[in-house]
Order: C-alpha cells, then sequence, then structure tokens
C-alpha cells in the first residue's frame, strides 16, 4: 500500500506538542532528583547548586506544560480535526465561551488541568518554603512525573508484549479509527467535529473544575510535607508550616465540592444537592481525611502529640484523591454511578498512580516512625486535644464506610479476578444506605465541635476554663439544643429519634458556638475561627436534615389510582395541559406557554395562590435543549425559585414524544387516519365528540405558518366545531396556499379535540381557474370612467397610494398604485382594488379575485402621455362551487401539548447553603490568621 | 490500659457492629425467579426486550412506565415503574431496577441506564456542506 498524502492537514503543533509533553516528563524527573539531592545535601556546599538546578528544572517542566496546554487550545481554536482531541471536543458551531470546557471535557485535558495547577502552586511554594522547598519540590515533580506518564502515548515492545504508556493529546484521528474514510487523502475537508455534549454547556462546568482541581492538586502540598518531614525529621517546623496549605487545601477543595453539590441542585435534573453518587464521594473522602489531619495537625502544633497521625491523615487524603481518579477515570464504577465517563484505557497506569503514592507515603512513615515525637503521660479527657483526637478518628470512621461501600464495585472486580463465576454485590438503596451511618458520625461530629471549644490543651485551667465553666457551658448548650429540638418538632416532621438525637447534637453545637463567641472570645472573630466553622458546619447538617426529611412534591394528582404504588410514590408527575390551569398544594399551577430560542425551549409555568388573579405569585422556567439536529432532546433543565424558608424547584420530565423525537414524529404523521367529508355550508356534520359547520371561504388565511406574497394565493375554510360533551366552541381554519407551482397544505391541530382538519389538496383547482384558461379582456379608461364585461360594469373610482392587499407586501423601492374599482351586476356590487406595481424596473399586476362570481380583474398599465389606465379582466365559465367543502378529518390524535411536570419544595435549604458557607468561610479565616501569626 | 486502648478496641466493636449491620444493604444482582420467591426488595440488572411493547402515555398517565427486560438468567417479564420515561431509553445496553415482584409483574421505583455509547462516538459524521 502506497502512503496517501493527506490534504490540508497541519502535523506541526502535534510534533510540537508531544515534544513538549516529552520534554514536561524528561524535567520532572531531573527536578525531583536535583531537589532530593539539595534536600539531602542540605548541610552541605553542594546545596545552593543542587537547588539551582531543581529551580531550573522545574521551570522548563513549568513551561513545558503550559506550552502543552496552549498548544492545545491552539489546535481547538482552530478546529484542527486532523487532531482527535479537537475532533472529539469541539465542533464548528461550538460557542468559543465553552472552549474551556470544551478543553477539560477530556480525561487528557482534564489530567493538564491538574498538573497545571500543581505548577502554579510550586512556583507558589518555591517563593514561600523557604527551607521545605527543596524536599517539597521533589515530591511535586515527582507526582507531576508519574501523572506525566498518562500524557505520553510512548509504546513499549519487549518481546511480543506492547504495552503503551499514556495517552497523547495529540493523537491523529486517522490513527485512532480504521475505516475506509481514511483512504481519502481529502477526508479532512469532510469531517466535522463532535462538540462539546451539551449538558456541560453551561456556566457551571467552566467555573467548576478549575476549582475541584485547584482542590485536588492542593493535596500534594501537604502530602510532600508529610514525606519531607517523616525523613527530614523536623516534626515541630513541619507541623507549622503545613497547616497553611492544609488550611487552603481544606477551603478549595470544600468550595470545589459545593459548588458541585449547587450545581447538581440547580442546573442539572438530578433532583438535590447531594446523592450519595461515587463521584461525589470521592471528592468528600480526601476531605474528610484532610478535616481529620487539620484537627490532629493544631493538636501537633499545641502539644507535639499526634504528629504521626497527622502525617498519616495527609497522606491518606493525597492517596484518596488519587484514588477517587481510579474510580472515576478507570470505568470501574460502572452502572453504579449516574455520572458519565469516558475511559482512557488505562486503568492499570491508574492503579500504579495508586499505588506508588500508598507505597512511598507508607514506607516513610513506617521506617521513619521511631523519630516522631513520644509522650509517657496521657492526655487528661479534659483536654481539648483529647476530643479532637476523638473527633478526628470519628472523620476517619466516616471516610472508611463511604469509601468501602463506594468501592464495592471495586472489590468486586478484584474477587471475579480471581473466581470469575464471583457473581458482583451492589447496594440494594444507597442513599439510605450511607444516610443511616453518616447519621451517627453527624451526631458525634456535632457534639464533639460544640464541647470541645470549652477545653483546654492540656486541661489548663484559666480565666475562661474550668470544669465548673466548662458544665455551665455544656448545660447551656443542651437546654439550648432541646429548644432547637422542639422548635424543629413544631414545624417539620421529624419521622423517627434518631433524626431528634441528629437534631438535637446539631442544635447543641450551634448553641455552643454562640455561646463561646459571646462568653469567651467576646466577638472577637480574630480568634474564632474554630467556632465559626464549627458553627458552619452544624447549621449545614441542621439545614440538611430538615430539608432531606421534609422535601416532597408538590406536583400531586389527588385523582390518581393509588392501589399498587405507595401514596409519596405515585404522585411525583403530573400533566399539565397548556393553558389550564391545576390545582396543587396551594398552588394553582398553568403551563402558560412555551418559547423557542436556538436549540432551547423554555416553558413558563406560573404559580398562584389565588386562581383568579391576574398576576401569579411567581413564575418558573423550566427548559429542555435539543440536540444539534432537533432530532432528539440533550437535556431537561430544572428551574428554582428561591424563598427565605424554602425552595420550590421544577423541572420537565417528559414531553409528547412527538416532541422529543423527530423520528417518532415523523411516524406518527404518517400513521395517521384521515377520512373525507363533503361539508355543505350552513349544514352541520354530526360526530360522535363534536360537530362541524362549516361557514365559508375566505381567499386570507389565518393559519400562523401560511406566509401571504405576490407569486402565493390563499384559501381558507371556515369551520365551527362544538364539543359535545363540554358545549364548548372551537373555530377552526384549515388552509391551503399555492406557491409557484405547487400547492401547499396548512392543516389545524386540535388538541382539545384531539383531531387533524385539512383540506382537500384538490379543492384548490376547483376554486381558482389557472391562469392560461382564462380568456382576459382588455380596457383603457380614465379616472371616473367605467366600461362593461359581461353583464358587469367595472367603474374607476380613485386611487390609493399606499394600497393593501393580501397577497402584496410593500418592499423598498416599490412603486405601486392601487385602483379602487366599483364593480356593478344583476344585484351585485363590491369594490375591489387591484394592484399596479413596478418593482425593480419589472412592471407587476397583481390580480383581485371576486370568489362568488368568479370575476378575475387586474391593473395592468399606465399611459402618463394620454392618462389612460390599462385594465384587463375575465370571468369564469361556470360558477364555482364554494358550497361544498372537502375536509379531510384525523381523529383521536394524541394532543401534544402538555408537559409532564414535577415540582418539589426544599424546606430550610439555605440552612444548608448558609452552613457550608460559613464552615468554607471559617477556614479562611483560619488560614488567613494562621499567615498573620507568623509576622 | 491506656484509655487510646479503649478507643481502639470500642472503635473495632463499633465497626463489627457497623459491618454486620451493613452487609444486610448489600445483595446481588437478583433474577426475577428468585425476586419471586423472596417477595422482597431487590435490585435487577437485565436488558431490555425490544420486540416487546414500551407504553408510556403521559396523557394517560404520567406516573406509568412499562417495558420488558431479559434478566441473566434469559427470563424476561414485565416491568412498571412509577416514573416517566428517561431520556434515550431504547439506546440503553443495560438497565438495572430496584422493585419487587407482584405476581408476574416487577413494579420497580428506581432505574439506572447504562448507555455506554452516549459519550462516545466511533462514526464520524461528514460535513453536509464541504
Amino acid at each position: 500500500m502506497t502512503e496517501i498524502q493527506y490534504v490540508g492537514e497541519q502535523l506541526l503543533p502535534g510534533q510540537i506538542g508531544h515534544f513538549f509533553i516529552i520534554l514536561s516528563f524528561c524535567a520532572a524527573f531531573f527536578t525531583s532528583l536535583a531537589y532530593y539531592f539539595a534536600a539531602k545535601n542540605e548541610e552541605s556546599s553542594d546545596f545552593k547548586s543542587w537547588r539551582s538546578l531543581g529551580r531550573y528544572g522545574f521551570i522548563v517542566h513549568g513551561i513545558s506544560t503550559f506550552l502543552v496546554i496552549g498548544l492545545i487550545f491552539y489546535i481547538m481554536v482552530n478546529h484542527m480535526y486532523e487532531y482527535r482531541y479537537a475532533w472529539e471536543h469541539v465542533s464548528d458551531d461550538l460557542d468559543l465561551k465553552y472552549i474551556l470546557s470544551a478543553f477539560w471535557e477530556g480525561q487528557e485535558g482534564s489530567l493538564l488541568l491538574w498538573m497545571f495547577w500543581h505548577v502554579i502552586l510550586g512556583f507558589v511554594a518555591i517563593r514561600i518554603c523557604n527551607k521545605w522547598e527543596a524536599p517539597v519540590l521533589s515530591v511535586v515533580a515527582l507526582v507531576q512525573l508519574i501523572m506525566g506518564v498518562m500524557l505520553l502515548g510512548v509504546h513499549v515492545e519487549l518481546g511480543s508484549y506492547a504495552y503503551k504508556f499514556g495517552s497523547n493529546p495529540f493523537v491523529l484521528l486517522r490513527d485512532t479509527m480504521d475505516i475506509p474514510l481514511f483512504q481519502n487523502a481529502e477526508y479532512l475537508s469532510l469531517v466535522t467535529g463532535e462538540g462539546l455534549n451539551p449538558l456541560l454547556q453551561n456556566i457551571w462546568n467552566t467555573i467548576h473544575p478549575p476549582i475541584i482541581f485547584l482542590g485536588f492538586a492542593s493535596l500534594t502540598l501537604p502530602f510532600a510535607y508529610a514525606v519531607a518531614a517523616l525523613w527530614n525529621g523536623k516534626h515541630k517546623e513541619c507541623m507549622n508550616e503545613v497547616l497553611k496549605w492544609s488550611l487552603f487545601s481544606g477551603g478549595i477543595l470544600g468550595s470545589g465540592i459545593l459548588m458541585g453539590s449547587a450545581w447538581a441542585y440547580v442546573a442539572l435534573s438530578f433532583g438535590g444537592y447531594w446523592a450519595w453518587d461515587p463521584v461525589e464521594n470521592a471528592s468528600l473522602v480526601p476531605w474528610l481525611m484532610l478535616i481529620g489531619g487539620l484537627h490532629t495537625n493544631y493538636i501537633a502544633r499545641a502539644t507535639s502529640r499526634s504528629v504521626g497521625s497527622t502525617y498519616l491523615f495527609y497522606i491518606f487524603a493525597f492517596v484518596l484523591i488519587l484514588y477517587s481518579t481510579f474510580l472515576t477515570r478507570s470505568g470501574v464504577l460502572g452502572d453504579t454511578s449516574a455520572h458519565a465517563f469516558t475511559e482512557m484505557g488505562l486503568e492499570w497506569q491508574l492503579v500504579g498512580l495508586v499505588m506508588s503514592f500508598l507505597i512511598l507515603g507508607l514506607y516513610s512513615y513506617f521506617r521513619n516512625r521511631s523519630s516522631l515525637p513520644k509522650h509517657e503521660k496521657e492526655e487528661s479527657i479534659y483536654s481539648r486535644e483529647f476530643w479532637m483526637f476523638i473527633g478526628s478518628l470519628v472523620l476517619l470512621f466516616s471516610t472508611v464506610l463511604i469509601s468501602g461501600a463506594t468501592s464495592l464495585p471495586v472489590f468486586n472486580s478484584i474477587v471475579s479476578y480471581f473466581n470469575p463465576d464471583f457473581v458482583g454485590r451492589v447496594i440494594n438503596d444507597p442513599v439510605p444506605h450511607y444516610n443511616k451511618y453518616q447519621l451517627w458520625i453527624g451526631v458525634f461530629i456535632s457534639f464533639l465541635s460544640g464541647f470541645a471549644l470549652f477545653m483546654r490543651y492540656r486541661a489548663k485551667d484559666s480565666q475562661y476554663f474550668s470544669r465548673a465553666k466548662f458544665w455551665r457551658h455544656f448545660a447551656i448548650a443542651t437546654v439550648g439544643g432541646l429548644l432547637l429540638t422542639a422548635w424543629f418538632n413544631y414545624f417539620y416532621d421529624s419521622y423517627s429519634f434518631e433524626y431528634n438525637i441528629l437534631m438535637f447534637a446539631t442544635g447543641f453545637s450551634v448553641v455552643a458556638c454562640i455561646d463561646y463567641m459571646w462568653s469567651v472570645l467576646r466577638w472577637n472573630f480574630k480568634l474564632g475561627s474554630a467556632a465559626v466553622s464549627h458553627f458552619g458546619f452544624s447549621v449545614m447538617i441542621m439545614g440538611s436534615l430538615i430539608t432531606g426529611l421534609n422535601q416532597h412534591h408538590i406536583s400531586t394528582n389527588q385523582f390518581i389510582f393509588k392501589d399498587i404504588l405507595s401514596e409519596e410514590d405515585a404522585k411525583k408527575y403530573i400533566l399539565l395541559i397548556e393553558g389550564r390551569p391545576m390545582f396543587m398544594n396551594d398552588y394553582w399551577v398553568t403551563y402558560e406557554s412555551d418559547t423557542l430560542q436556538g436549540f432551547t425551549r423554555r416553558y413558563e409555568v406560573s404559580f398562584r395562590t389565588d386562581r383568579e388573579s391576574e398576576k401569579p405569585d411567581f413564575t418558573l422556567y423550566p427548559d429542555i435543549q435539543y440536540n444539534k439536529g432537533f432530532t432528539k432532546i440533550a437535556a431537561l433543565n430544572p428551574s428554582t425559585k428561591m424563598f427565605w424558608n424554602k425552595d420550590i424547584f421544577a423541572d420537565i420530565v417528559a414531553l409528547h414524544p412527538s416532541l422529543q423525537d423527530a423520528e417518532f414524529a415523523k411516524e406518527m404523521e404518517d400513521t395517521m387516519k384521515f377520512v373525507t367529508y363533503d361539508l355543505e355550508v350552513g349544514k352541520t356534520l354530526e360526530l360522535d365528540d363534536y360537530s362541524i359547520e362549516y361557514i365559508g371561504l375566505s381567499k386570507v388565511p389565518s393559519h400562523p405558518e401560511y406566509i401571504a406574497s405576490e407569486a402565493s394565493l390563499g384559501l381558507e375554510a371556515k369551520l365551527k366545531v362544538t364539543e359535545k360533551l363540554r358545549d364548548t366552541t372551537h373555530t377552526i381554519n384549515p388552509a391551503l396556499g399555492l406557491k409557484g407551482q405547487l400547492i401547499y397544505t396548512f392543516p389545524i391541530k386540535s388538541n382539545d379535540l384531539e383531531s387533524v382538519f385539512k383540506i382537500e389538496e384538490t379543492f384548490f383547482d376547483k376554486i381558482y381557474t389557472a391562469e392560461n384558461e382564462l380568456v382576459y379582456e382588455n380596457f383603457k379608461i380614465k379616472e371616473g370612467q367605467s366600461f362593461s364585461h359581461e353583464g358587469y360594469t367595472y367603474k374607476l373610482l380613485a386611487f390609493d397610494k399606499n394600497p393593501e392587499h393580501p397577497e402584496y407586501t410593500a418592499e423598498e423601492n416599490d412603486i405601486s398604485i392601487g385602483a379602487m374599482i366599483e364593480v356593478t351586476g344583476p344585484s351585485f356590487n363590491t369594490t375591489v382594488q387591484p394592484i399596479f406595481l413596478i418593482r425593480n424596473n419589472q412592471p407587476l399586476s397583481i390580480k383581485e379575485y371576486v370568489l362568488e362570481k368568479g370575476l378575475h380583474v387586474r391593473f395592468t398599465k399606465i399611459d402618463p402621455q394620454t392618462g389612460d389606465f390599462h385594465f384587463k379582466v375575465a370571468i369564469d365559465k361556470e360558477l364555482k362551487n364554494t358550497k361544498t367543502l372537502p375536509l379531510k378529518l384525523a381523529e383521536g390524535v394524541d394532543r401534544t401539548d402538555y408537559i409532564v411536570f414535577r415540582a418539589r419544595v426544599f424546606p430550610a435549604i439555605n440552612l444548608f447553603w448558609i452552613g457550608s458557607l460559613t464552615m468554607l468561610f471559617g477556614l479562611f479565616m483560619a488560614l488567613y490568621q494562621r499567615n498573620r501569626e507568623k509576622k | 490500659m491506656k484509655k487510646i486502648h479503649i478507643i481502639a478496641i470500642l472503635a473495632i466493636l463499633v465497626a463489627a457492629v457497623v459491618l454486620i449491620s451493613a452487609s444486610g444493604d448489600v445483595s446481588t444482582y437478583a433474577t426475577f425467579d428468585a425476586a419471586t420467591e423472596s417477595g422482597s426488595r431487590v435490585k435487577i440488572s437485565g436488558e431490555l426486550v425490544k420486540s416487546k411493547k414500551i407504553v408510556y402515555n403521559p396523557s394517560k398517565d404520567p406516573n406509568y412506565f412499562s417495558f420488558f427486560i431479559e434478566d441473566s438468567d434469559g427470563v424476561s417479564r414485565q416491568v412498571v415503574l412509577d416514573k416517566a420515561k428517561p431520556q434515550d431509553f431504547e439506546m440503553s445496553e443495560s438497565i438495572v431496577v430496584t422493585g419487587s415482584m407482584k405476581e408476574d409483574i416487577f413494579y420497580a421505583d428506581d432505574i439506572l441506564l447504562k448507555c455506554p455509547s452516549k459519550y462516545k462516538n466511533e462514526e464520524i459524521s461528514i460535513r453536509n456542506s464541504g
């Protein structure tokens, strides 16, 4: 086979890109090694030169990484579909504002985003880490090295064994598929990009990934510090230094998780802010681990206890974020997650990534365990460190439970590997499962985060802290907690005692935090980061408890048949017919209208407490998004109305199938059965469900799709249809239209009558005589004069310089004159207005047709010299029969003017958002405070 | 005995209790026959039987969706879901439903579709106007 010379490919950017991937990889190796030697030779004279080598290495690595990212953007912005990455993630019509989303839609892009943040954090670390620069950067570069393997795209062959390392984002499309298209040298001009998944085309997907990946990347620093300190033994220093990185990481990763849940809640139809989905758990677990470490870190700073635990927490937080990457990118989660993943085919490399750092971390710990500070005396149970440590253990317990359940698919794969007959295990109802256990975690953490505030490190007594005082504050918090539990039971349903215990625990903590701020800190917020974040945590749990227990559907149909399904399940979805208000739980809900904009159809659904009121109380706008070809629905987006004490959340679950799927719509049209009826004017056709009366014909169709123009002719039948059951009357006006040589049918679909009405096409020719069959006679007259033709007198009355005519739409530079002509015949009198028109230097005449008498009148010429006006008239040979209308009628056609709608109330959801934001704010406060302390 | 040891023993005890109680939440994918026998709430994974009727008629009842799936033993049964028909239902390769059997019908309240082809496309769409 000869090599094909492809036309239009630009291979240079890809080659440069791949070069920089390899350079970045090698530089990471070099950096890690150089910094390693710098750290080893800290005391010697070689230190500075090793460190500079490391710095140069990291700069080269960083710049290469940036260039790789830049080149990927270059191929994407320029739609270079010869590259698979561009082909997969962009399309010609993709808005450039989504280019970032498109970049990290793919695995390679999101991995590069992660590495990008490592580079940025690495540069920051070089600036601010001082003595810790060398060992920390050595670990960071090692992380970059092992992650970089996944982008290499290098094939290694050992004898018959071939293995591919990594997936190069610059791989060519034609190298990834073996299809006949690539036999064509000009294939590139035929290819168009796949584009970005419409679900991801929103602002959330532009802001959420950078934050969550910054959170991921920031976990590397505490890990690096832990490994470094284990080897160099500077535990005390490390505990001081690492804290700011952990606080930063806790704040950012927490924000990323929260933003993800806000995205799920506001913009996606997941129906909530947290679903214990494996992907959500995968980022929650490392965060919990980190928060556990943060607390032992504080203990270690104050008492030099728990240093080893802090290292382990930080090591596991990082390993777990790698493990979460393995879970979400390897496809192992399979059908347990609602999230969709693309597989990169690098499962074993991901396993390698997780294992290498797990081994590095644990080896560092166990090898150097002996250097950790030792304590003979136990901590007192009145000491803060004792209970903080218990709290961290509870968090650890929580992570074990969550990751254990999330990892069930991994367990299944491992067992199946050894025992192919093994049948995989699944959790029957994941959400209740997680809630059941995490509830108790919430109880413990809430209590601890409340009363531990009133304790002192090493149980030292002081002005504010004594055992007596502790018990006094404990009593205040208990009373407060009981009052809040009573309030909760009064306003909301609590269902069972566990929930009351959790409510009491969170109430206890909320009151304790406020009490602490007031009586101990005297509202000095500079010292209050712990109280603020604990307060936020408790409010968050309280909010999720109230919301979780009391969220309910308000879309209820009271008349539904409830024999099999439980009551709550039976009333989730409701059918709303356009314009017909429906009562559901305090509201009259009406589907008012819908509008199509681009690929989005937006529905207006109004809510009224008083049915008669003109203005609705509020209106929601759920929408649906079609795919590019308008053939399928790509996304159903909810809409939320926020009140101070609750949210009302609504989405559309389904439409009539014909509106969801173009194929179905066509099928439905093809299977309609039309029956032809001959209707007589003045007589009524009686059918089973309704009667039809034929009123008459009109030349001006009112059908919304009919567009009148100079070259068109229209015909409309006026029908009055009376429903028998409800005794309501509908005006139905089906139409026909002529455009050029073709006759178009304009049927009317009535949803209320479940029928489609149309006029038989042949009727058009029966009403309108073809122009070439007419015998015109010419006349020329002056204004005020008249002429006669076939028994009718035509009198030219006047002229109209702005004539109106159903088939005439004025255009720029038109010269048009309408002649007003009075037509008089035997017991007949009317006025017509044919138009003479000059358009683009072409004379045209627009005919008037008197349907009842079959008269055709044209205004053909103006003679300025003589002042004559030329007309031509013709008459149909026989009178048209307008009395009989051939109507084609299809009955039993599904109504399509409805939405299947779901509305839910989330009570007190703002407590959840306010609480979680306060908690994160507390973390950032602590970071700010930590940075001030140093100065 | 140190306090930390007491805590460790407590933690192990709690962990054991949790593990035992959690094992009740875990099961294998059931088959229709097993579901009929036990009558309890189970998860069934199966393939959509495309030759049988798929019924979703919102104007009649928006909370009734019926279809047939074939489980791993090759037994096919009608499944009735009290929800709207999910998007891309016909495209799914395998379907997991949670619910219980009553007579010959499986009443489900939860459904999960697996559409591996959803975001993966090995076909190239050709430009209309080159």
